[in-house]
């Protein structure tokens, strides 16, 4: 029963901590660049005005264009209710595998790209076509770079990834290990549309990918989706620091426990939004035809990744 | 002391020349003199060798001359003297004093890092030499400065350099197979070492450090696929470097091979690596003979015929003691035959100032004797009786049938025949014919014939016999490969 | 202490492979540079660390002359010659951007089942780290075979000899000494040599684009 409610806890905190980092990692941003900056908050207010909003929709557009929010927002959803967020193992733990959740990510990924071309306008096809290339891209990445995880800990399940790296902290150090992280982050960058791949702070670019796609949306689809890419970045977040960086993830579920899990949670998406918002500020975005050469270069990551961690077994 | 007279002299007239300025005709001749000290030292190893013993000098046995180490320092002192006395500043006079000082001084650093190749017991340090071989003699290719000579001596340096790194990775590897066996010790890279703990050693990681060497010494030795460097480089470089890289560097690369191939071989039996040499070695006769052919420029020809020669020698080394024994005798007399060519087309590039072969025309009418030893040389490197090259491959023929190869040899004897019909034809056309008008008639230095017709005369005479004093020292090389 | 070796090495190793990737990822010269710099500065601290962990006090002597020499004198000579060269960069490899990097994952990946019975030989804490050197060497070599430009082949080159020089460290602790000398001598003669031809092509053919060097055919 506790369980459950961790569980229904952890989801609601990931709902809720979702707009804030979008915002942290916006305010972050601005202030290395000698801005001001929004309040961290601003993107709740975001939402809840687009929620306020009329939705208009393009007279060509089909069901598809409607459906696409929700499919995209659930399989958000779903993908954090998987996630080891705070306790493992997880009541959902028998479905929780890695898998699971790159396959849910690809499913927003597909839906949304659908979204794009739906409509027929000429900005949605463009940037459908460049996620879906950078998607097929990322693709083998993500499965080598989830291979060697799984290599080390014997199992594709997040649970036991992470039990199996707070039991030997040796390996959080080993090469597979490192390799595997630096492939995973590059992927994330790609995935949630961040510099150098895409800019997420505009959409007046022709290179724009993400904000091509859903240049069409208003009213409370937008609000959806764009909840849902920040669910999105999150959960990426997520990952990156509670499987290769379990510590402070709770084994028990007393409230002590619980109170350190939530702490080192925030530290760690504190560091990983620094770290992504220094790396935003120092890089220039990529011109689209050179995407590709940085995303084979975080495929030969993984693959090193694998092979060590294939040997070190 | 056989070693200091054969080691030292190089490195004497190397700083003779560095330091007297400025430079004068005397640091020539000097050179010269102290190439026969040092082709001395080569024959008094060779005296002992012949003699039972194998002279051993230095800490950890650092130097040791064995009957292949000598015949190696035979040929790489003998063409060294043949490069010093014919060489800038000497019997080659189209270069100024700059010139001249820059190639007294690196030529000779390169004859002293062969020949340090050749005598150190170290593989290490062969490693080291052969090494060094790439680094003094990329300076020399390009003596007169032009955009070809300049793209040699680049495609030279970094084909030569990578290849050679890849040699010592294969080094590395034999050495770490030595020392997870038997540990660490200073004297693990000494051949006589590793050859002797050869039967231990880790079948497996033995050959795949041969694989590295015979790339990384086989690029320096101009085996195909690796070779593509060599026509450059060779055709590029002044008359007696060219003698010295094609008489005897490919041939201090090819002795590399050969040490190496005697550990494999006690390691993990004949086989493996005798398969390997043979297959680079018909490659490379077959890319020879082929570009022989389609040959425009007769310094290129001399130098693809090297590369076919090298692989001739590569299938004697596959076929046993008597392949080995052929391959051996074919080194020297390639050595021999090859130095003199280069050296000859120098004085024909000189007088006609041109490379290419429809350049060169009435060659015997403008230059008697030049064009006649040209003609009687190329008639021995394409191996026809009465010249050396002949015995050699008719000893290897022998030698193949004797290993039950026909079929090897066949295909060797059919690459042979096409080579040979090509330089021939362009040899006719050198030979006869008006010379064009503004070439002028008669000899220049006329001294500068008598090693070269010394240089036939040797030819000759290992066609007519194999002396005992060289049939003795190839037997011995024999029974050290393969024993 | 011997796991802790062992994951070391591997790591130290890793890095040093993973700065011959970026001669395939990247275009400009300085950044080939930099990363030959910082991979013999980490070189330097494999052969440090095997030093400390194993016992052998040679090759802290090695560890030093791998920083001075390739840590720090080459690559202020490769600036200097950058420096000169500023326009070059390598826009048109023969083999492009990402078919390269696919290629070198599978180099890697050869040098590994190349490596098996080396691997499968050695008992000591390194063994782990060798086929990584031999992946570098092999991507090294494919390094100098696929750029154009004389500087990146040099640097190619260059990465090759940390390859071999990792190869040793590893595998044997490395080679008796006064062969690593003599070794040291002709890598630093080597690259002065080439370093004398790049100036030379480039004041010959006005580039350094190795592409333009096709005077000399069959």
């Amino acid at each position: 029963m506790t369980a459950v409610l961790v569980q229904l806890a952890q989801l609601a905190l990931a709902l809720t901590l979702a707009p804030g980092l979008v915002g942290t990692l916006r305010w972050l941003k601005a202030r290395l660049q000698n801005r001001r900056g929004a309040p961290a908050w601003q993107p709740y207010f975001e939402l809840r005005k687009l929620f306020g909003k009329e939705v208009v929709v393009s007279e060509n557009a089909s069901w598809i264009f409607r459906a696409a929010p929700f499919v995209v927002f659930a399989a958000a959803v779903a993908v954090a209710a998987l996630l080891p967020w705070l306790a493992v193992p997880t009541p959902l733990d028998a479905v929780g595998d890695l898998l699971v959740v790159v396959y849910l990510l690809l499913l927003g990924t597909f839906f949304l790209a659908l979204a794009g071309l739906d409509p027929g306008s000429a900005f949605g096809g463009m940037g459908s076509s460049r996620e879906m290339t950078i998607s097929a891209l990322a693709e083998p990445t993500v499965a080598l770079a989830i291979f060697a995880l799984a290599l080390g800990a014997g199992s594709t399940n997040l649970g036991q990834i992470v039990a199996r790296t707070m039991t030997n902290p040796g390996a959080a150090l080993s090469p597979g290990h490192l390799l595997a992280f630096a492939a995973l982050f590059v992927v994330m960058l790609a995935e949630t549309g961040r510099l150098p791949i895409d800019n997420p702070a505009t959409h007046l670019e022709l290179t724009m990918i993400h904000e091509a796609m859903v240049l069409e949306y208003s009213g409370r689809y937008l609000a959806l989706i764009e909840w849902a890419s920040a669910l999105k970045l999150l959960v990426f977040f997520a990952l990156l620091g509670n499987l290769f960086v379990p510590w402070g993830v709770a084994v028990a579920l007393t409230p002590g426990a619980l109170a350190l899990a939530v702490a080192s949670l925030l530290v760690k998406l504190a560091v990983l939004a620094v770290a992504v918002a220094v790396l935003e500020t120092r890089v220039a975005k990529l011109r689209l035809f050179r995407v590709p050469e940085l995303l084979s270069a975080s495929f030969v990551l993984a693959l090193l990744a694998v092979t060590s961690s294939f040997l070190a077994r | 002391m056989s070693f200091l007279l054969l080691l030292l002299p190089p490195l004497a007239s190397a700083l003779l020349a560095a330091i007297v300025r400025p430079y004068r005709a005397a640091v020539g001749w000097a050179n010269a003199g102290l190439s026969l000290v040092s082709l001395a030292g080569a024959v008094a190893l060779w005296v002992a060798v012949l003699g039972g013993e194998v002279p051993v000098a230095g800490p950890d046995d650092l130097l040791r001359a064995d009957a292949l180490s000598t015949l190696l320092a035979l040929c790489v002192s003998g063409v060294a003297t043949l490069a010093a006395w014919l060489g800038p500043g000497l019997a080659d006079d189209g270069w100024d004093a700059r010139q001249a000082r820059r190639f007294r001084v690196f030529a000779n650093l390169f004859a002293f890092t062969m020949l340090f190749a050749v005598t150190t017991d170290n593989v290490g340090f062969m490693w080291v030499a052969i090494e060094a071989t790439t680094i003094t003699s990329a300076l020399l290719i390009p003596l007169h400065r032009s955009r070809a000579s300049v793209e040699a001596s680049w495609k030279y340096v970094l084909i030569g350099s990578v290849g050679i790194a890849l040699a010592f990775a294969g080094t590395v590897l034999a050495y770490f197979d030595f020392v997870t066996l038997v540990g660490r010790e200073t004297v693990a890279l000494n051949w006589t070492v590793l050859r002797d703990a050869a039967p231990a050693l880790n079948p497996r990681v033995i050959q795949l450090a041969f694989v590295f060497i015979l790339i990384g010494y086989g690029t320096k030795a101009g085996l195909a696929p690796m070779h593509t460097w060599l026509p450059d480089a060779h055709s590029e470089a002044p008359a007696a470097l060219s003698a010295m890289m094609s008489g005897v560097l490919l041939a201090v690369a090819l002795y590399a091979v050969v040490r190496w191939q005697a550990v494999v071989r006690a390691a993990v039996g004949t086989g493996f690596a005798e398969n390997m040499i043979v297959l680079l070695g018909v490659l490379s006769l077959a890319i020879g003979s082929l570009s022989l052919v389609a040959q425009r420029n007769y310094k290129r020809l001399l130098a693809y015929s090297s590369i076919e020669h090298t692989g001739l020698v590569c299938v004697g080394l596959a076929l046993g003691p008597l392949g080995i024994f052929a391959a051996m005798l074919h080194l020297l007399n390639h050595s021999v035959a090859k130095s003199m060519m280069f050296l000859l087309a120098g004085r024909v590039l000189h007088r006609y100032r041109t490379a290419e072969i429809h350049g060169v025309s009435g060659l015997l009418r403008v230059m008697p004797w030049t064009g006649g030893l040209f003609a009687a040389g190329m008639l021995a490197v394409v191996g026809l009786p009465p010249f050396g090259l002949f015995v050699s491959e008719f000893a290897l023929v022998r030698a193949g049938f004797v290993a039950g190869r026909p079929a090897l040899i066949a295909l060797v004897l059919a690459l042979l025949a096409i080579g040979f019909v090509g330089v021939i034809s362009h040899l006719n056309r050198m030979l006869y014919g008006a010379p064009p008008e503004d070439v002028a008639t008669g000899e220049p230095s006329r001294w500068a014939l008598i090693p070269l017709g010394g240089c036939l005369a040797a030819l000759f005479v290992l066609g007519v016999t194999v002396p005992a004093a060289v049939s003795g020292l190839l037997t011995r090389i024999a029974t050290i490969v393969a024993p | 202490m011997q796991s802790l070796f062992a994951q070391l090495v591997v790591l130290q190793s890793s890095l040093v492979l993973i700065f011959g990737l970026v001669l395939l990822w990247r275009r400009r010269v300085p950044a080939y540079v930099n990363a030959f710099t910082w991979q013999s500065i980490v070189l330097a601290g494999v052969a440090a660390t095997v030093g400390w962990f194993g016992g052998e006090r040679e090759l802290y002597l090695i560890a030093c002359l791998l920083f001075v020499v390739k840590g720090m004198a080459i690559p202020r000579l490769l600036g200097r010659m950058e420096r000169r060269f500023t326009s070059e960069s390598e826009l048109a490899p023969y083999v492009n951007t990402a078919t390269s990097l696919l290629i070198a994952g599978v180099l890697v990946l050869f040098g590994y089942a190349v490596m098996r019975p080396v691997v499968a030989a050695s008992e000591l804490p390194t063994r782990a780290g060798m086929p990584l050197a031999m992946g570098l060497v092999l991507v090294s070599l494919f390094v100098v075979v696929s750029r154009k430009k004389a500087l990146t082949q040099v640097v190619g080159f260059l990465m090759l000899e940390n390859g071999i020089a990792l190869l040793a460290i590893l595998g044997t602790y490395g080679i008796p000494l006064i062969v690593e000398l003599g070794v040291f001598l002709d890598a630093l003669m080597g690259f002065l040599v080439m370093q004398i031809f790049v100036y030379r092509i480039h004041e010959t053919f006005d580039t350094m684009d190795v592409d333009q060097l096709d005077r000399l055919r069959h």
